[in-house]
């Protein structure tokens, strides 16, 4: 707050701030709230208990699909996390900006169940015309290239998470000077060494951050998933199943849970240590930026 | 602006031999058919204003640019399909350049640590680099723990320490305040000489490359216009480029009205100037350009003896500048002369719009035909 800001105008902001925020967690709050309740969903009395959370690890269906959940964000993360790497590496150095920002957020701009249904048309037909080609050829190898699967649903989260990891980069990378990597290269450092030693250390935040968004946003995702993954057996689409036919289990409030509690500490974490770092620097600037000598 | 410039050569073992090289961006040309030979062991500066193309020939003999057509020798051999790492060059950047993760002994250590040297062999000649530039004392610091003076020797140093043979220096004191310039300027010229390799130094500031250089090239509009060394450049410049961008020259343009071999009688302003045709050919009628340094230029009374080494004017106004004091005068055509003295009083000015005479040695002017 400056010195000519009104007081009350600026408490007002704060209370909208906390109203917005409150607004945003409370869904999340209440299944925290429910997960520790020893009657579950909907009971009149409250008592509180650990037991759900005890018993998440023995339930067969929330593990396997918490399973394939973390295998698909950990493979979508790998892959697509250097593409948008490259693509925002590119985007910088392109001359014409316009047309691969375009490109690159596109998919941004397609609702997910347009662009999940065509991705679903799209494999389905390229399944069959593999399978055709395999006929052709007096072989079943081709058979299973494009069934709904795994590979299915990376190919669609990958669509799905680049232009998100493609933003994230771009913003870290703005800051990057690019004779640095001209030094290092006239230092005697080929292209992937001057990238490596100088350019991403300084991107390095950037890049994490891309990572932890793209995990959460395969966590989350559930449109795209359920159309592509085949099996409704990743861990949004189990709860939400769940929901809709039988009601989620205690188990599932705890699995809930659990999951937001981590993606908030680990959020929370980067954010307060990228403070304490800012803060840390610039006590360290402080304390050297006596006048020197030139 | 000549086009196909001759080649420009040092009386030194050439380190860069640039032949021919042109570099064109789309329809704009940054360097048409540039000439030059570089030296070993020499300070060479390329000189000129702002976006007549020498940076882009200092990167271009660095790798960062690849010529649209010609080529670049370096010690000899063409190296015009070699990166930047792969030529004998380094290059100290204008600013921003250090690597801001790194410790200034770090940053001077990259280069090294890339070659693979063992580190305690790093830290030897990192020592010895920031001794030379002498910032031994922050060997611990990050880059912008740093004043701009400092960053910029920790660039030198991260470059000499390599021990290439050509050093590329990109504007590297224009980030600089005017004082720091200066003792810069004197610092590099030490460190070249110490060094004894190839500096080739980019700039817009005609003082700072009067400073270092061994010899100056002058670059406009993509065309090397004239290569000499620095005493001849700001003495006895051949273009009328060069005469109206080194130094504070008075351009007179004119008319040939006699020429007569070795020198001619050309019309200015009403006056009729004699004036020596080092050897160009003219013809009469053909119109030309006249240069006289503002220094060499006097104020006579209106009332002096005419004759073919000056002209009548009318005083204008005068400009202290300390050291010294520049005086205006109008020619009758609405040319502005400049006489510049080294004066700290204003007793005996003329008044605004007298008339008065300006005065020169015959030697002092130089005829420009191109």
């Amino acid at each position: 707050m400056n010195d000519y800001d009104n007081p009350l105008l600026h408490k007002l902001k704060w209370a909208y701030l906390l109203l917005v925020v409150t607004t945003l967690m409370t869904p999340v709050l209440y299944v925290m709230y429910v997960s520790f309740n020893a009657n579950g969903f909907g009971a009149n009395a409250y008592v509180f208990t650990l037991e759900w959370y005890g018993l998440i690890f023995s339930d067969e269906l929330l593990i396997g699909a918490l399973r394939w959940t973390f295998m698909l964000a950990v493979v979508v993360t790998v892959i697509a996390v250097p593409m948008a790497l490259l693509a925002a590496k590119y985007y910088k150095s392109a001359n014409n900006k316009l047309f691969p920002v375009f490109l690159l957020l596109a998919p941004l701009f397609v609702p997910p169940d347009i662009l999940g249904s065509a991705l679903l048309v799209f494999f389905k037909n390229l399944n069959l015309t593999f399978v055709w080609l395999g006929d052709l050829l007096g072989t079943t190898i081709f058979d299973s290239w494009f069934r709904l699967s795994f590979l299915t649903a990376t190919i669609g989260l990958i669509i799905y998470t680049i232009p998100y990891s493609f933003v994230v980069i771009l913003i870290t990378m703005g800051r990057y000077r690019p004779e640095q990597t001209e030094a290092a290269r006239a230092c005697g450092a080929n292209g992937w060494r001057a990238f490596w030693d100088i350019e991403f250390p300084q991107i390095r935040a950037g890049v994490f951050s891309a990572c932890s968004f793209t995990v959460i946003l395969v966590f989350n995702e559930y449109t795209r998933t359920s159309l592509l993954k085949g099996g409704f057996d990743t861990f949004t689409t189990v709860l939400i199943s769940q929901m809709l036919n039988t009601g989620m289990s205690p188990q599932s409030y705890a699995m809930s849970a659990l999951v937001s509690f981590i993606a908030i500490a680990v959020i929370g974490s980067i954010i307060l240590f990228t403070m304490l770092r800012a803060d840390s620097l610039s006590r360290t600037a402080r304390a050297k930026a006596e006048p020197v000598m030139s | 602006m000549t086009k196909g410039t001759p080649d420009m050569t040092s009386p030194r073992p050439p380190a860069v031999e640039v032949r021919n090289l042109s570099k064109h961006y789309g329809d704009f040309v940054a360097l048409r058919d540039v000439n030059v030979t570089i030296g070993a062991g020499e300070y060479f500066v390329l000189l000129g204003p702002s976006g007549g193309g020498k940076t882009t020939l200092l990167r271009t003999i660095g790798g960062f640019h690849r010529p649209t057509s010609g080529e670049v020798l370096l010690n000899g051999q063409s190296v015009g399909h070699l990166p930047p790492d792969k030529r004998p060059t380094t290059m100290v950047f204008q600013a921003y350049a250090l690597f801001p993760h790194m410790t200034v002994t770090q940053n001077v250590g990259y280069g090294l640590k890339v070659a693979g040297l063992r580190k305690d062999k790093i830290a030897e000649k990192v020592d010895y680099a920031l001794e030379q530039v002498g910032l031994s004392q922050f060997t611990h610091r990050k880059p912008h723990e740093l004043s701009g003076g400092q960053q910029q020797r920790v660039q030198l140093a991260r470059a000499i320490v390599l021990d290439r043979d050509i050093l590329l220096l990109d504007e590297p004191l224009a980030a600089l305040d005017a004082q720091l310039r200066k003792d810069m300027c004197l610092e590099l010229k030490h460190l070249q000489e110490q060094v004894g390799i190839t500096f080739i130094h980019v700039t817009h500031n005609q003082e700072e490359a009067m400073t270092v250089a061994d010899r100056i090239a002058l670059i406009a509009n993509g065309n090397l216009v004239e290569c000499g060394n620095a005493r001849d450049i700001y003495r006895a410049p051949d273009k009328t480029f060069t005469a109206s961008f080194v130094g504070e020259n008075n351009m007179l343009s004119g008319k040939i009205a006699t020429a007569n071999g070795t020198s001619a009688i050309v019309d200015v302003a009403g006056a009729r100037l004699s004036v020596d045709t080092r050897g160009l050919h003219v013809q009469d009628g053909q119109p030309v350009n006249l240069s006289i340094r503002s220094e060499c230029v006097a104020i006579d009374h209106a009332d002096a003896a005419a004759d073919a080494h000056s002209i009548k004017g009318a005083y204008t106004e005068s400009v202290y500048l300390g050291l010294t004091t520049s005086h205006l005068v109008r020619l009758p055509d609405g040319t502005e002369m400049i006489s510049r003295v080294i004066s700290d009083t204003d007793d005996g000015l003329p008044e605004a719009g007298a008339p008065l005479r300006v005065t020169w040695k015959p030697s002092d002017i130089r005829l420009h035909v191109e």
